[in-house]
């Protein structure tokens, strides 16, 4: 039995990833329902001496996360939707820059202000696709706050190993709901820093050098005794700007290369299995968890199904997701927003396969939504 | 064609890309000089560069770390640089923000917000009066009258006062300063020097797009300049840095947090799902009493979530809870038809109605609502309870809480008064007295 059991909100469990994962650094501003994430870094990050500060405004938000990254912290920020558009210029900056951090993204009802303390998944193409050229950021999912912890020290590892930006994407549900937490059985990923050159090699340092295109430069802080040249724009190696020399598209091409060319590490799904199921049922975040309850029904029903629960949603792990789709005539995409998003991303992995998406807008999807879409 | 001096922090022999007469040459020289002067490692400064004209001047220098960003965030990337030098690393890095007045116009509350911390950081503003790489638009510093491609009949908004402006967030160390003026490698210098946020204003002439149309030359950017800086800079700088600030108040703090650790001490005889709703008035601890039993069934061994529901303006109207326990673990966290629903107030009967609890319960619910409210039509197995005359409006739904344990018997009701007592203390007797009251009324 454990004796460590804790109520936590998933916004606590997130703010708990940060922690254990060695974050120094967090900035941010106040919004519903991402701002207990903001509280809970601010009451425990400087104990671990670490700086939490209050912005301005979201932009300002991730900049000083940048700036920080730049000078060698861990970073992280957190916000909504709304925030999320205000930060959008400069999570383009940090993929371009290679500059590691990770943003909390606890979706709510939208467009616009939408609805600030009603839960949603509509921001899966918004935080995926927000750059222009549509590079992969890697986005993770969560659906318990057990899964806020692990996700996010996920999220950390893979932002200091790849040095780019990684997205947790939660929701108003998982963040704002409290539950009880067993801290004995928490997930961690390794704790790491993204790698440096040797002391004494400054000549020759460039600040974004790689042989393979796979390869991710080695860092060395603004401040450091490398020189470090730092550009959001088209550059060579150097970080000199560049206009299409065959070494700034190498360099862009790079930037997704080394991301891509990691996606089957990154790849996480959990599965609850029936090994004769007909039918796939996919979610993610607070769905998934809505799912298990209709799969734990159907099954008493007689039904054969499957259900995976998608942590990784992007890169998309396409083969996991091909392999789960086996034997099964039927695949369900359970996620609640108006058009299917990550189905749209997904379907055509499924060739042999009716797709079907079950959505809601406005209110949780139910078990019993689930239920009825899938007795055919 | 302009080339380097030999002690600096430029590149040799280095061709500046501005345009003939620009007064960006003087910026870098200037910039140069003073940087030189103040005899830095190189390695311990870091320019951080805007969008714009000046912006690309990243690329002239060879020796100091460069950071060039988007428009008019410099500032924000800046003070990152430097609250996680400062507190992180304390390796005393300067940093000088590269900017024009049109990135001062888009970032000027990352200027603002700089100086009101009073950071370390040098913000050195371009001023030309308007946006020249794009093609002379008119900016925020643009003179009244001043004719631009986008003010074409003169500009008719008066340009702010950047000095001004920043010397109301409580920043010491703000001046503006022809970028011809012989004293401006002394101000650069000092204005890096200064331990804390500092603002150089240096008035330019964009000989591409300035002239020509307006009548402006030297004399009336030395009268600018000088109305800028109407006030001198002050002798004593009082302000503590920011990052100073930081570390003596709150970097190393103990944690308010204390061990919320629980473990299991009943057992209780749930098998399956209990699903509650508490409704009631802001401010009369609908969500404490929430709490409060979900710890009592984690208390048991069980599983639980809490949903807390609230207008955003949170101190008014109603406030709502749905709390899920259960020998399981849940995985649906929302509520189809409720097990219990407890209403104490008119408020929180309101948004039980609104949200469709109401409607959603059936002949398995049970409703324990304040009986002063009025009727309500319901298949649910209804109890009519005084709860605020009885136990007070503040304890009103913990107590309703606790007595429906005791009639239930589920859940034991020490667990719940164990899980009141952790809050409230000996006050725990209060609400033991409520129960003792409410329970006859359940049968």
């Amino acid at each position: 039995m454990s004796t460590s059991i804790k109520i936590r909100t998933g916004n606590q469990m997130i703010a708990e990833g940060a922690l254990h994962a060695g974050c120094q650094f967090f900035a941010g501003y106040p919004i519903t329902p991402a701002s207990g994430i903001y509280k809970s870094m601010i009451e425990e990050l400087p104990k671990h001496n670490g700086v939490a500060i209050s912005s301005p405004d979201e932009i300002s938000a991730l900049a000083y996360c940048i700036g920080a990254s730049a000078r060698g912290a861990k970073a992280m920020t957190a916000t909504s939707g709304p925030g999320w558009s205000l930060m959008i210029e400069t999570v383009q900056y940090a993929l371009m820059t290679e500059l590691p951090v990770v943003i909390a993204v606890v979706q709510r009802l939208g467009p616009s202000t939408g609805g600030a303390t009603q839960g949603a998944q509509g921001d899966i193409l918004l935080t995926e696709y927000c750059t222009s050229g549509a590079y992969t950021i890697p986005i993770f999912a969560p659906s318990t706050a057990e899964e806020c912890f692990e996700v996010t020290s996920l999220a950390m590892f893979w932002a200091e190993e790849l040095r780019t930006p990684v997205i947790v994407l939660s929701d108003k549900e998982i963040g704002m709901m409290s539950e009880d937490v067993d801290f004995d059985s928490l997930v961690s990923s390794p704790i790491n820093y993204r790698k440096q050159p040797d002391s004494g090699s400054a000549n020759g340092f460039k600040t974004y050098d790689f042989k393979t295109s796979s390869d991710v430069p080695l860092f060395s802080p603004v401040g450091g005794e490398h020189k470090t040249t730092i550009t959001g724009s088209a550059h060579d190696k150097k970080g000199s700007l560049q206009k299409n020399s065959p070494e700034t598209i190498e360099v862009l091409r790079h930037l997704q290369t080394k991301i891509t060319s990691r996606a089957e590490e990154m790849a996480f799904i959990k599965t609850d299995d029936d090994p004769n199921a007909d039918i796939l049922i996919i979610s993610f975040g607070i769905t998934a968890r809505t799912a298990r309850e209709a799969v734990k029904r159907a099954r008493e029903q007689g039904m054969r199904v499957r259900l995976v629960n998608v942590i990784s949603l992007f890169p998309i792990p396409e083969i996991l997701l091909k392999k789960a789709a086996r034997g099964v005539h039927t695949v369900f995409v359970a996620e609640e927003n108006l058009t299917g998003q990550y189905r749209s991303v997904i379907q055509h992995l499924f060739t042999d396969t009716t797709v079907i998406g079950i959505n809601s807008l406005g209110t949780m999807i139910t078990p019993n939504d689930i239920l009825e879409s899938i007795i055919l | 064609m302009t080339t380097a001096q030999s002690t600096t922090f430029l590149k040799d022999s280095v061709s500046f890309p501005f345009c003939k007469g620009c007064g960006h040459h003087h910026y870098v020289h200037n910039l140069d000089n003073a940087l030189s002067s103040l005899q830095l490692d190189p390695k311990k400064v870091c320019i951080v560069s805007d969008i714009g004209c000046i912006g690309i001047l990243d690329a002239l220098f060879v020796s100091p770390h460069t950071f060039h960003t988007t428009h008019g965030r410099s500032t924000a990337f800046a003070t990152g640089v430097e609250l996680a030098d400062g507190i992180l690393n304390d390796s005393k890095l300067k940093t000088v923000v590269v900017i024009g007045d049109g990135g001062a116009t888009i970032g000027l509350l990352h200027i603002v917000n700089a100086a009101l911390l009073n950071v370390d950081v040098t913000v050195l503003v371009a001023n030309n009066m308007l946006y020249g790489m794009t093609g002379g638009q008119n900016s925020g510093f643009s003179p009244l009258e001043f004719i631009t491609p986008t003010t074409p009949e003169g500009n008719i908004v008066p340009p702010m006062d950047i000095c001004a402006m920043i010397k109301s967030c409580g920043a010491e160390y703000v001046t503006s300063i022809s970028a011809t003026d012989k004293n401006l490698t002394t101000v650069i210098a000092d204005a890096i020097a200064h331990p804390g946020f500092a603002l150089v204003e240096i008035v330019e002439l964009c000989t591409e797009f300035a002239i020509g149309k307006n009548k402006i030359d030297g004399k009336i950017i030395q009268t600018m300049a000088d109305q800028h800086n109407a006030a001198t800079l002050p002798t004593v700088f009082k302000r503590k840095e920011f990052c100073e600030e930081y570390k003596s108040k709150v970097l190393g703090r103990p944690s308010k947090i204390k061990n919320d650790s629980l473990t299991q001490k009943y057992i209780s005889s749930l098998r399956g799902t209990r699903r509650w709703v508490i409704a009631g008035t802001a401010g009369e601890k609908v969500q404490l009493s929430s709490y409060l039993l979900m710890r009592a069934g984690i208390l048991c061994g069980l599983h639980a979530t809490q949903k807390n529901d609230n207008p955003v303006t949170q101190g008014s109207g109603f406030s709502l809870s749905e709390v899920v326990v259960s020998s399981d673990e849940i995985y649906y966290t929302g509520i189809d038809v409720p097990d219990v629903v407890i209403i104490s107030s008119a408020e929180g009967l309101k948004e039980v109605t609104v949200n469709g609890t109401l409607s959603r319960s059936n002949k398995q619910t049970v409703i324990i609502m304040e009986d002063s409210l009025p009727e309500i039509v319901t298949t649910a197995k209804l109890y009519r309870v005084p709860l605020r005359s009885l136990c007070t409006p503040q304890r009103a739904t913990t107590s309703a809480v606790a007595a429906f344990i005791a009639h239930e018997l589920m859940i034991p009701l020490e667990a719940m008064i164990d899980s009141i007592q952790m809050h409230v203390g000996e006050k725990v007797l209060l609400y033991q007295d409520d129960v003792r009251k409410i329970l006859p009324l359940l049968s």
